[in-house]
């Protein structure tokens, strides 16, 4: 199911925010129809390569293809029709609070079809269904739980049939019993529809149950990527350490602590 | 010396500081005039029914509070002015002061003071906690451009909504003029409508409508620009529309100052 076909490319990826270097170098390919996981701590920069891949942001040099056509270059026409071929899910679930469910889910397709209300109707039906939310087409945002806006938010970004989905954080701030359901979820979309996923965490159960391949950040730096096993075999201390989920050296945090605390070196 | 850098330094800042919004600012109107005027002709649409909703919103349901106020506003410059008119047993020239500052000056004024306060606030708030729930990302994500989408329909019916409640916001406060000279000043019905109907031309309602429509301008494009420099939580969405309220209200008055120079001379 997954090819060996480059689907997205990201080369030489950097960004910077004034003179603080966040991304430096990112370069990888993720392959048609397979869920892409970009794992990292906080401050990695996960975030911020997610927001340059759908667009959000613009690096300050580095290529991204999409299919071949690099998005950064490209002019806001192109920029839109691309777009409808993607969706993404974000850590708020970002849903228009003042609009229902259905509304929600809607929107897309009455702003970039020409279908009628009823087909919209149904497909809407449809992908809230898809979801679990079938029967939830009446509610506003702010009526539901976490987990169920992210499921909302999945569906919206599922509306215009996408061929690519990025996930933010899509488990963070989820019990458990939630958080797995959506590792299901985004599974299951991957293998029915073939969508090519890209998911950002820094949740190492998600990763164990969704990963084809998972690209670890360190400080703006990709420090190794490949399939879990790869990445669980690598010697690179830091990825032992976030495996093995152990905190820093107490002893030099202690002495950074103080430091930072008294001014003096 | 260092005083003197220090100072330099300031004055630097807030200059590129300025000329960072300045350009800020005219990024977002040349965008909404491309949205509303340019994109449309190329088939791109208009959200009709967003700026109708809109409009009902800044305009229809503004005029109770507006019709009030203007009400009692009439009443005070009609009280006010008969204190110095009597002196001269010239009350019947209330009608005549009431006529000319509402439709000049106070009626076009206190619509978009009024309207600043209750729709500038909320366009503010709205957009704001919209950027602060990552949902103007998620417009943009969808291709759904967010000037196109939410800035637009609400210029579009803040800049009707102001001169038409100004209309209305003019004739009320000539009849809280009329209702006080009459019944408290003791003015003849008759007269005051008759001094009303001479004193007024065309040129004083054309004034007021062309500062109102500007009023319109300034109330929308503030409340959008604040509410787009939200950043943070809560919180920021409270300091930008405090900020947005104050900054529309001295815009306001500026405006209303530089047309008032200019009708002076014309």
């Amino acid at each position: 199911m997954v090819t060996d076909e480059s689907i997205i490319a990201v080369e030489d990826l950097v960004v910077r925010y004034g003179d603080r270097t966040v991304l430096d170098g990112i370069t990888f390919n993720v392959r048609q129809g397979e869920v892409f996981v970009i794992l990292g701590g906080s401050g990695s920069g996960k975030t911020t390569l997610l927001r340059n891949l759908v667009g959000l942001m613009r690096p300050a040099s580095g290529r991204i293809l999409i299919k071949g056509d690099d998005f950064t270059a490209m002019s806001e026409d192109e920029r839109i029709e691309l777009r409808k071929k993607m969706g993404m899910s974000f850590q708020s679930s970002a849903l228009l609070e003042s609009l229902s469910l259905a509304d929600n889910v809607a929107l897309p397709l009455r702003e970039h079809t020409a279908l009628e209300e009823s087909t919209i109707d149904i497909m809407t039906k449809i992908k809230l269904e898809l979801v679990g939310l079938g029967g939830f087409e009446d509610y506003l945002p702010s009526e539901l739980s976490g987990g169920m806006k992210k499921r909302a938010g999945i569906a919206r970004a599922m509306a215009m049939d996408p061929e690519f989905i990025f996930y933010d954080e899509p488990s963070a701030g989820l019990d458990p019993i939630v958080a797995a359901g959506i590792d299901g979820l985004i599974r299951k979309l991957q293998e029915t529809f073939k969508i090519t996923s890209v998911v950002v965490t820094h949740e190492m159960e998600s990763v164990k149950l969704i990963a084809d391949t998972v690209c670890m950040l360190k400080g703006g730096e990709i420090v190794g990527i490949g399939t879990l096993d790869e990445l669980e075999s690598s010697q690179h201390p830091y990825i032992q350490q976030f495996f093995a989920r152990q905190p820093d050296d107490e002893g030099s945090s202690e002495s950074a602590y103080a430091r930072a605390l008294t001014g003096i070196e | 010396m260092t005083k003197a850098v220090d100072v330099a330094g300031h004055v630097g800042r807030w200059t590129i500081n300025q000329l960072a919004v300045g350009a800020r600012v005219s990024v977002l109107m040349v965008e909404t005039f491309a949205w509303m005027i340019v994109a449309p002709l190329r088939g791109k649409g208009l959200r009709v029914k967003a700026a109708v909703e809109a409009f009902v919103e800044f305009g229809v349901r503004s005029l109770p509070i507006v019709g009030m106020i203007c009400f009692l506003v009439g009443v005070i410059i009609a009280l006010q002015s008969s204190y110095t008119l009597d002196k001269w047993g010239a009350n019947r020239f209330i009608a005549t002061l009431v006529a000319v500052s509402a439709l000049r000056e106070m009626a076009p004024l206190m619509t978009a003071i009024l309207i600043t306060g209750r729709s500038g606030s909320a366009i503010t708030a709205e957009i704001g906690t919209m950027k602060v729930g990552e949902e103007i990302d998620a417009l943009e994500v969808m291709g759904l451009n967010p000037i196109k989408y939410l800035v637009v329909p609400k210029f579009m019916a803040m800049v009707l909504a102001v001169p038409c409640v100004t209309v209305v916001a003019m004739f009320i406060m000539i009849f809280g003029g009329f209702f006080a000279s009459v019944l408290v000043v003791g003015v003849d019905p008759a007269i005051y409508i008759d001094m009303t109907t001479d004193s007024l031309v065309e040129k004083d309602l054309v004034t007021g409508l062309v500062k109102s429509v500007f009023f319109g301008v300034a109330i929308c494009w503030v409340g959008v620009y604040r509410g787009l420099q939200v950043e943070g939580g809560a919180e920021g969405v409270g300091r930008q529309t405090t900020s947005s309220v104050v900054t529309s209200i001295f815009l306001i008055i500026i405006v209303d100052l530089v047309f008032t120079v200019l009708f002076y001379f014309i």
